[in-house]
């Protein structure tokens, strides 16, 4: 069990050795200019290159490379060209929505998807079951900007009970905060309900199927017993994955529900900072992302140990 | 009623939640189009960032709603001397900087210094200006090598703009925002809000308000300027009453607002204009026939009704001035909106036109200038052009224009400016390098004379000679639709709304 921690993480290193120079490489290549953009559309070329020459973008790409893996090595993600302020600053302020957002969509999905997905398993071709998955699959499929703008119009704009966007001004406190989140929270986790809800009832139905259902139905077990503890339990390690990756998919920003309900969170802070070409921000957004993606994983893995004796490592 | 009661308390939440957030009274909510870019205004040429920065810095002059040039700063307009190469400006006394200090002559000699060596706009004047300096402590001098009119209007344009720094914040960066001007930043939180605060040592001028000149009341406690990118969210925000004003809607929201109770449609009648800008320095358009192979070739009124939509929103108008403007002549438009194949045709045969692609550059960032590209590519296509659409992000758009290989064409457009001088395109140094020995003499000329009539018929030869020598082509006009709420007073009609005068009805 050591070794396979000690494997794994040496593992995550290596990812993350990689994905910093794909990311290092991926923005470098992308065309665009930050100077141009930040100077304006009557700015002229000569300008650009001298703000270019003081952001340090004129040096070579071997000597910014190297430049950034110091950097990212003494665990600095660098100032963002446009902000002019440290990218864990801003990663650290845009980190309440995200957590909070992610948070919620999830309990909201998990909800929604998990009982619906064993009763469904459970009455397999029954109308509940026809019907709950032609919901996921619409759900699945609605984009979820699309959404979005509904719930703004007839929910938000209409009734006047939540905002329309953003998360809260100058004075909100917490509470406000989470208020603005209600709208985009459902609409992420109806959206992700759909994925969980189908690897549920799939799960769900393999196990069902098992002989030591069987067996415990024989014995006179209760059904609620029988799915419930015995093939709930049996069924949760693939449940517990899509989860974790739905999860780490949140984390690393509900880039279009948080555009459309501009919420400041890191979604919207690494979309910004691609159409600014803000290099050290997308870079160092993208760096912790990856990081959590690798991390979640990681616990994941770990807690199929806890789920399920059979599972040695 | 266990039901009933729930309702009411979900209810009184919900109204806790909305309400005090929002219906602030004092608070002035500003949705705008994006995060300015800066909080240094000399810094950039965005409009945004015009917007968000005119509440905390101060020019030395500013426009009325005639777009003439007024005193804000300084104490009067300056007197210049006869050959107009001096210009004393005598600075108001007894103004205080958001730190508490004073302003006087140093402060504004030292930041004018910083515009001509920094800003886009002061570094197009600074090989006019051979000396800023403090001649007292509440007297600027501009001494020039030679005389240059559009300067006063220049230094009030809030574009750019030659605001005034404290003297100890001016470096090649300005250390702190510390300005002048009515309202002082309080907070900023990138991509959230940035709220700004009355600031209590305001000392307004006098004079009745008049479009950005006169009296600043400060009738509201605060402006907060949240930045909304998605235009959806922003017409939404604004009916459900979460904005008070709405910059930047698109047009199709206006029967929304007419239909509101909560608020209501601001068009901006004229906005600006979309233009075709030509490369002067490389390519295809080096060649004076293709130029005008494509002015004759477009048809405006189908570009702006595919790009606007509604009529209500466009005009099909050449002149470079809108109807009603000081600048309006009619000299040279003729040529505009022809429509004419075998006119271009003609001069695609003069030119030696090989079938090389027409380079055409432009992006999705303002979908009206993709709709304009469209259009424009079958009317050239008719016409004879073999024609390449660029379509990009505005990045790369930004990036590629500066580079005269990579474009023919670039789509973009301004808002209309009380001073043409401030229009790059006509200099030879712009990026699109517009060079004509008569168009210089009259541009010198233009520059340097200071009679109103006079300028006005060299104006006119300007125009025509855009006509003639197609640097550019400007499509049209167009209205932008704001929104306000039905609550909200005060705000003028601009493409740099403002708000130091806006109330709200209780």
């Amino acid at each position: 069990m050591p070794l396979y921690i000690a494997r794994r993480l040496f593992g995550m290193l290596v990812v993350m050795l990689i994905v910093l120079t794909v990311v290092f490489v991926i923005v470098r290549i992308a065309p665009g200019d930050p100077a141009a953009l930040i100077l304006g559309p009557d700015a002229t070329p000569e300008d650009a290159i001298e703000l270019r020459e003081k952001m340090g973008l004129n040096r070579p790409i071997i000597v910014q490379y190297f430049s950034f893996m110091t950097q990212i090595a003494g665990g600095d993600l660098g100032r963002s060209l446009f902000f002019d302020t440290p990218v864990t600053t801003l990663l650290y302020q845009r980190a309440e929505p995200t957590i909070f957002l992610t948070l919620f969509s999830l309990l909201i999905a998990v909800s929604i998807a998990i009982p619906i997905g064993i009763y469904a398993a459970y009455r397999r071709g029954s109308f509940f079951d026809q019907s709950a998955l032609s919901l996921a699959m619409l759900a699945a499929a609605i984009p979820s900007f699309w959404t979005g703008l509904l719930f703004q119009q007839y929910i938000a704009a209409g009734t006047g009970w939540f905002p329309v966007s953003g998360y809260g001004g100058p004075d909100a406190n917490f509470f406000e905060r989470m208020w603005h989140l209600i709208l985009p929270a459902i609409v992420l986790g109806v959206v992700n309900s759909a994925l969980i809800l189908r690897f549920t009832r799939a799960s769900m139905l393999d196990v069902l199927a098992d002989d030591y259902i069987r067996t415990a139905r024989s014995k006179g077990m209760s059904e609620r017993r029988v799915v419930l503890r015995h093939a709930l339990k049996n069924a949760l390690i693939p449940i517990v994955t899509i989860v974790g990756l739905t999860l780490a998919l949140l984390i690393s920003g509900a880039v279009v529900t948080e555009r459309v309900f501009n919420l400041p969170g890191i979604g919207s802070l690494v979309v910004g900072a691609v159409l600014r070409r803000d290099y050290p921000t997308i870079q160092g957004t993208l760096i912790i992302v990856a990081g959590l993606y690798v991390m979640v994983n990681f616990l994941v893995d770990m807690l199929y140990l806890a789920i399920d004796p059979r599972v040695k490592y | 009623m266990k039901v009933l009661k729930g309702l009411i308390a979900a209810a009184t939440l919900a109204s806790m939640m909305t309400g005090t957030a929002f219906a602030a009274q004092n608070v002035v909510n500003v949705a705008i189009v994006g995060e300015p870019d800066t909080m240094d205004p000399m810094m950039s040429t965005k409009d945004v960032v015009s917007i968000v920065t005119q509440h905390f810095y101060e020019t030395l002059f500013t426009f009325n709603s005639k777009f003439e040039v007024v005193p804000l700063l300084a104490e009067t307009m300056p007197t210049i001397s006869d050959d107009g190469k001096s210009y004393s400006i005598a600075i108001r006394k007894g103004i205080t900087f958001h730190d508490g200090s004073t302003m006087d002559a140093h402060d504004v000699a030292d930041s004018l210094n910083r515009w001509v060596k920094t800003a886009s706009r002061g570094k197009g004047v600074a090989d006019k200006i051979d000396s800023i300096s403090a001649s007292d402590d509440f007297t600027v001098m501009i001494k020039m090598n030679t005389a240059y009119s559009p300067l006063l209007s220049l230094l009030a344009f809030s574009n750019s703009a030659a605001v005034v720094y404290p003297q100890e914040n001016i470096g090649e960066d300005i250390s702190a925002v510390v300005g002048t001007g009515p309202y002082k930043l309080e907070a900023h939180k990138p991509d959230q809000y940035i709220q700004l605060v009355k600031f209590d040592n305001y000392v307004s001028r006098d004079e009745p308000s008049d479009g950005g000149s006169g009296a600043r009341t400060q009738s509201m406690d605060e402006i907060r300027f949240i930045p909304v990118p998605d235009s959806n969210t922003r017409v939404e925000g604004i009916l459900s009453g979460q904005f008070d004003f709405a910059d930047g809607l698109p047009v199709e929201a206006i029967k929304r607002l007419e239909a509101s109770d909560k608020a209501e449609p601001m068009v901006l009648r004229p906005f600006g204009w979309p233009i075709f800008a030509f490369n002067h320095k490389d390519g295809l358009n080096t060649n004076l026939h293709i130029r005008l192979a494509v002015q004759a070739a477009l048809n405006e009124d189908d570009m702006l009704f595919a790009a606007f939509g509604d009529d209500a929103f466009f005009v099909t108008d050449g002149p470079l001035y809108p109807e009603g403007w000081f600048w309006r002549t009619d000299a040279g438009a003729s040529a505009y909106n022809v429509h004419d194949a075998d006119a271009a045709a003609g001069h695609l045969k003069e030119a030696g036109y090989d079938g090389t692609p027409l380079r055409i550059l432009t992006s999705h960032q303002y979908e009206f200038h993709f709709k304009l590209a469209e259009v424009a590519k079958a009317n050239l296509e008719a016409a004879g052009f073999k024609v390449q659409l660029d379509v990009v992000d505005w990045a790369t758009l930004g990036q590629r224009r500066n580079n005269p290989e990579l474009w023919d064409i670039y789509i973009t457009h301004s808002p209309f400016i009380a001073e043409p001088a401030l229009n790059s395109m006509y200099s030879p140094t712009s990026r699109l390098g517009w060079k004509d020995a008569e168009k210089e003499a009259i541009l010198a000329e233009f520059t340097s004379v200071s009679d109103p009539e006079q300028r006005k018929v060299l104006f006119s030869k300007l125009q025509e000679k855009v006509f003639e020598q197609v640097p550019f082509i400007k499509i049209g006009g167009f209205n932008a639709l704001l929104g306000k709420s039905s609550k909200l007073n005060g705000v003028t009609k601009t493409p740099w709304p403002f708000f130091w005068n806006a109330t709200i009805d209780d």
